[in-house]
């Protein structure tokens, strides 16, 4: 491995604010890596959206040393489970061979190409193509050892020194003493210690000289190392664009000290080649003969038809793949599309409602949202779940404050936890309880910690240890009731503070600042001033313990927190009187009598807590009890729907959100495919199986667009970032997503390690994406989104928006718009459709596959 | 830099730089502006206008990173030059535009040099 280059004098070419550019530049490959504590599903692809999809997903295979697509046997497997239907297979065979005539252009006697394509798809043996190899290498488990002490958030008993210089310095100072430096990097590494730079930018620059990048090629090679890993890379762009200032303040590190221990390795010649994505192999002889074709050669078929034959020959794993998943994802638009046109050429709107619910968007709502339809004259709505509200929550015994907002946005409010109203002793009660246990646990972890007293404190607390550790796996449930008696629930003695939010007095928000959340939940559903006598706005959580993973099952919007705060928030704000003065001057005039209350459900076990319940007045008490009824009856329903699913019994999912050895306590967004944007009554009569993010909107009340742009450029585009976290988890387990859960390991609190080392794991864990025989049970597919407005609208909308051109003219989602008066569809056609031809404009298309 | 004094004020000349770029890339004119160590510097968001690419829409409600930003920064001229220069290497990448112009200000000390920047960590 130590080539021992000569040390050379370096003459840096470059200066520090160059290279700060160009280190910005290659780290912009990676997105942000959100520690656990508040997982965000991202698009591990993000970097590349500026690229067609397609290209982007071959430019990460090699990038990051990734399949392309699920493998040929399972996509086989799919397609006989009637999982993608056989038309809309040839379909995008026909696509991919350059059309209809193209296709069906004879190759032999009877045999078009398209019978060899499809023959390739679904008959001949799947290739045997080379698999990644998963080892680390040894400059990388290097680098990653060093990451994981610096970054460690006090989980070590002997924290790595020096860690107040940053990450690069830290790192120098102590590599003098690991024999592993010396191993990889030999004599060379020595004098490098000694002579390169301090100043992590300067570093680099001479690093890139020494190792002779040539001019221009400088953030090729940064992104190189960037690349190499993924998971520290992305948990260094957290904590220096997104995390709070305290945080990375803690163990200052940006990019230029990861690029710079690169770079020492890279002068002493201790890099590794990088990992090699998957590739094609050769099938003729095999293709031709399972054809009753003659041995394929130019002379037999002749060159134009050799010519066609060897390039379906050709086409790797990963090439097929790419036509299951576009026929996968035809399958689902021509099956979904029809039944929204048919619904919106039939919308009926008005009547009576018992009570409104404003749900999340989040694709767990919408099962809920049908099953308690069907209890009673509901009325159901779709909105963003953090419902509006840019704010961060310092709750008490916490050391940092939640940020329950989506990660798009900045917080604007600090507001923090008050007893709620008449529950000063419970909060007292609480308070204390919750300062015993931070004090017992830190006795406990400085006792196991401590060199003379880890024997003594496993001798002393072994055996309560292993009596708690037989009741959390016999008896879950006796656990649960005895550590609920132990401590007050939370909810019911504490609640988010609206007033007094600093020493000064000011209250979290201004009258004016109250009333634009309000307006806003009004404008961006459509929700009228009509309202009900309840208005429940409900966010939603999950349960699941010693599960590394729980806050990717909580709510995206809410930057991967419950959501309950949110609600309990805005419906606070909405019965505040001088609020509805403000709204009614605003042209939404709430009747007197609707009361708003705030819930949370629980997408694990499907029950419902309805919070201040002690604040709803008496006279909507029948209105509350009718309500808590049927929220259980449609959890109880759709419980035993997701039992069915998950092949348990209803019970067990109960169990299962309680249980420290359950894997996989729900299957979370597995399966999203489309986002709707339009009004319940569009998709009231549909079951979308769980699959589909539901905003509301009404085109009627938004003509100038402005409340679509908002829901387009926000909701969609974290429902966007989780659709493809899902899908690129899905196709390559190994390399986007975090491997199997049973080897995590969680290292400093920030992440998950497989096994004892290595590259922070990005993406999701195999047990959120298949089965336990391994069946995907999400099946990768781009998100399709569904909108029901004027075709101009929403054609001014993507246009005014880079973002929204990107992402539809790219192909990252796909769109399709309904016309509300029509029912006519039409579809956004993708830059890429055309062969060099000016990108903008292309709208519209009519919709027809 | 040369100081004048119009009346009883004294001025003093800096050189000042305007970055209007994709709210996306935010990170990258602020990484630049710490590596050259500018002291400060005032950023405007939700930044709307005409540009190659048709019109740019300014403020969206949900999301901080669409739509553009402008930065602007005063400081030295070897400074503002050496934030140009690293401008120049990002725009090779990235869309945005930078304008660099002489002016005066009234309190030089406000403008220094930041002694502790990107890298210095």
């Amino acid at each position: 491995m130590n080539m021992m280059p000569p040390l050379i004098a370096i003459d840096s070419l470059l200066s520090r604010t160059e290279v700060a550019g160009l280190v910005a530049l290659a780290a912009r490959a990676i997105p942000p890596l959100w520690p656990l504590e508040s997982a965000i599903a991202v698009n591990p692809l993000a970097g590349l959206e500026d690229l067609p999809f397609a290209d982007a997903v071959s430019r990460g295979a090699s990038m990051f040393g990734a399949r392309q697509s699920l493998p040929l046997g399972t996509w086989r497997s799919l397609h006989a489970a009637g999982r993608i239907d056989e038309r809309a297979l040839r379909d995008a065979a026909i696509q991919k061979l350059g059309g209809l005539y193209a296709a069906l252009a004879l190759i032999g006697p009877n045999v078009s190409r398209l019978d060899i394509l499809m023959a390739r798809l679904l008959t001949l043996h799947a290739p045997q193509a080379d698999q990644p190899v998963a080892a680390l290498s040894p400059d990388a488990a290097f680098i990653s050892k060093w990451c994981a002490a610096f970054f460690d958030q006090t989980q070590a008993a002997s924290p790595m020194p020096n860690r107040e210089l940053g990450l690069y310095r830290a790192t120098l100072a102590v590599c003098a003493y690991d024999a592993e430096y010396r191993e990889l990097t030999g004599e060379a590494g020595q004098h490098l210690l000694l002579s390169v730079p301090r100043d992590p930018l300067e570093a680099a620059a001479e690093g890139l000289v020494a190792i002779g990048t040539p001019s221009g090629q400088e953030v090729s090679k940064l992104t190189e190392f960037v690349t190499r890993l993924p998971g520290w890379a992305g948990h260094i762009r957290w904590r220096s664009e997104k995390a709070d200032r305290e945080i990375a303040a803690a163990s200052p590190a940006g990019m230029a000290d990861l690029l710079a221990l690169w770079l020492l390795l890279a002068r002493a010649g201790a890099i590794s080649p990088p990992a090699k994505s998957v590739g094609s192999c050769e099938t003729s002889a095999d293709l031709a003969a399972s054809l009753g074709l003659a041995a394929p050669t130019a002379e037999n078929l002749g060159e134009t038809r050799y010519g066609h034959f060897a390039a379906i020959a050709a086409m790797g794993e990963d090439e097929l793949g790419g036509i299951f998943q576009t026929a996968t994802e035809w399958t689902y638009c021509n099956t979904l599309v029809p039944q929204l046109q048919s619904a919106a050429r039939t919308i009926a709107l008005g009547g009576t409602h018992d009570a409104q619910l404003v749900f999340c968007i989040d694709v767990r709502s919408e099962p809920f949202r049908r099953a308690l339809e069907a209890q009673g004259r509901y009325e159901t709505f779709g909105y963003a779940g953090f419902f509006g509200l840019p704010i961060a929550l310092h709750r008490h015994g916490d050391l940092r404050r939640r940020r329950l907002l989506p990660v798009l946005l900045a917080p604007q409010h600090d507001l923090t936890e008050a007893p709620v109203f008449g529950r000063n002793r419970e909060a007292a009660s609480l308070l204390t309880r919750q300062a015993q246990a931070r004090k017992t646990s830190h006795l406990f972890a400085a006792g196991k910690q401590g060199a003379a007293t880890a024997f003594a404190t496993a001798e002393a607390t072994g055996a309560l240890a292993g009596l708690l550790m037989a009741a959390r796996t016999l008896a879950p449930r006796l656990v649960q009731r005895v550590e609920r008696l132990l401590m007050p629930a939370r909810a019911e003695a504490m609640t988010p503070s609206l007033a007094r939010q600093d020493d000064a007095g000011k209250d979290a928000f201004t009258l004016e600042e109250k009333i634009g959340f309000g307006l806003a939940l009004f404008k961006l559903t459509g929700l009228s001033a009509g309202t009900a006598r309840l208005v429940a706005l409900v966010g939603h959580a999950a349960s699941a313990v010693n599960n590394p993973y729980a806050a990717a099952l909580d709510c995206g919007a809410c930057g991967g927190h419950p959501g309950g705060s949110n609600a309990r928030v805005l419906s606070a704000i909405l019965n505040d009187p001088a609020v509805r003065a403000g709204l009614a001057a605003n042209g939404i005039a709430i009747p007197g009598e609707t009361w708003f209350l705030a819930a949370e459900h629980n997408t694990t076990t499907d029950m419902v807590e309805i919070f201040d319940r002690h604040t709803v007045p008496e006279s909507h008490l029948d209105d509350l009890a009718s309500l808590a009824r049927d929220l259980a009856r449609a959890g109880q329903a759709n419980r035993q729907r997701r039992a069915s699913q998950l092949g348990r019994t209803a019970d067990d999912l109960l169990i299962g959100a309680i249980h420290w050895g359950e894997v996989r306590p729900e299957w979370g967004l597995a399966g999203n495919a489309a986002f709707i944007v339009g009004s319940r009554a569009l998709t009231k009569d549909l079951d979308l199986e769980g699959r589909a993010f539901l905003h509301s909107y009404d085109w009627q009340t938004d003509t100038d667009g402005t409340a679509l742009t908002t829901i387009l450029t926000a909701p969609m585009v974290v429902a966007q970032w989780i659709n493809c976290q899902y899908l690129f988890s899905t196709i390559d387990n190994d390399r986007y997503g975090s491997g199997d859960k049973v080897t995590h390991n969680v290292v400093g609190g920030i992440g998950v390690l497989q096994g004892n080392g290595g590259d922070l794991r990005v993406g999701l864990p195999k047990q959120s994406l298949f089965t336990d025989d391994g069946t995907p049970f999400h099946v990768p597919q781009r998100l399709l989104t569904v909108v029901l407005a004027p075709f101009n609208v929403v054609e001014q909308v993507v246009e005014s928006n880079d973002i929204l051109g990107r992402l539809f003219g790219n192909g990252w989602v796909q769109l399709v718009v309904i016309d509300p008066l029509t029912g006519e569809a039409l579809r956004w056609r993708q830059d890429s459709e055309f062969d060099g031809a000016p990108t903008r404009n292309t709208f519209p298309l009519e919709f027809t596959l | 830099m040369t100081d004048a004094a119009p009346g009883d004020v004294r001025l003093h000349r800096l050189r000042k730089i305007e970055i209007v770029l994709l709210a996306e890339d935010l990170g990258l004119a602020e990484d630049l502006l710490k590596a050259a160590g500018v002291g400060g510097w005032t950023m405007i968001r939700d930044v709307a206008g005409m540009g190659h690419s048709g019109f740019h829409q300014g403020k969206t409600i949900f999301n901080d990173q669409t739509g553009l930003v402008m930065f602007v920064g005063v400081a030295d001229e070897k400074t503002i030059a050496d934030v140009a220069r690293g401008l120049a290497r990002l725009f090779e990448k990235r869309p945005g535009v930078t304008f660099l112009s002489d002016v005066e200000v009234m309190r030089s000390d406000y403008f220094a040099k930041a002694e502790k920047n990107l890298g210095d960590t």
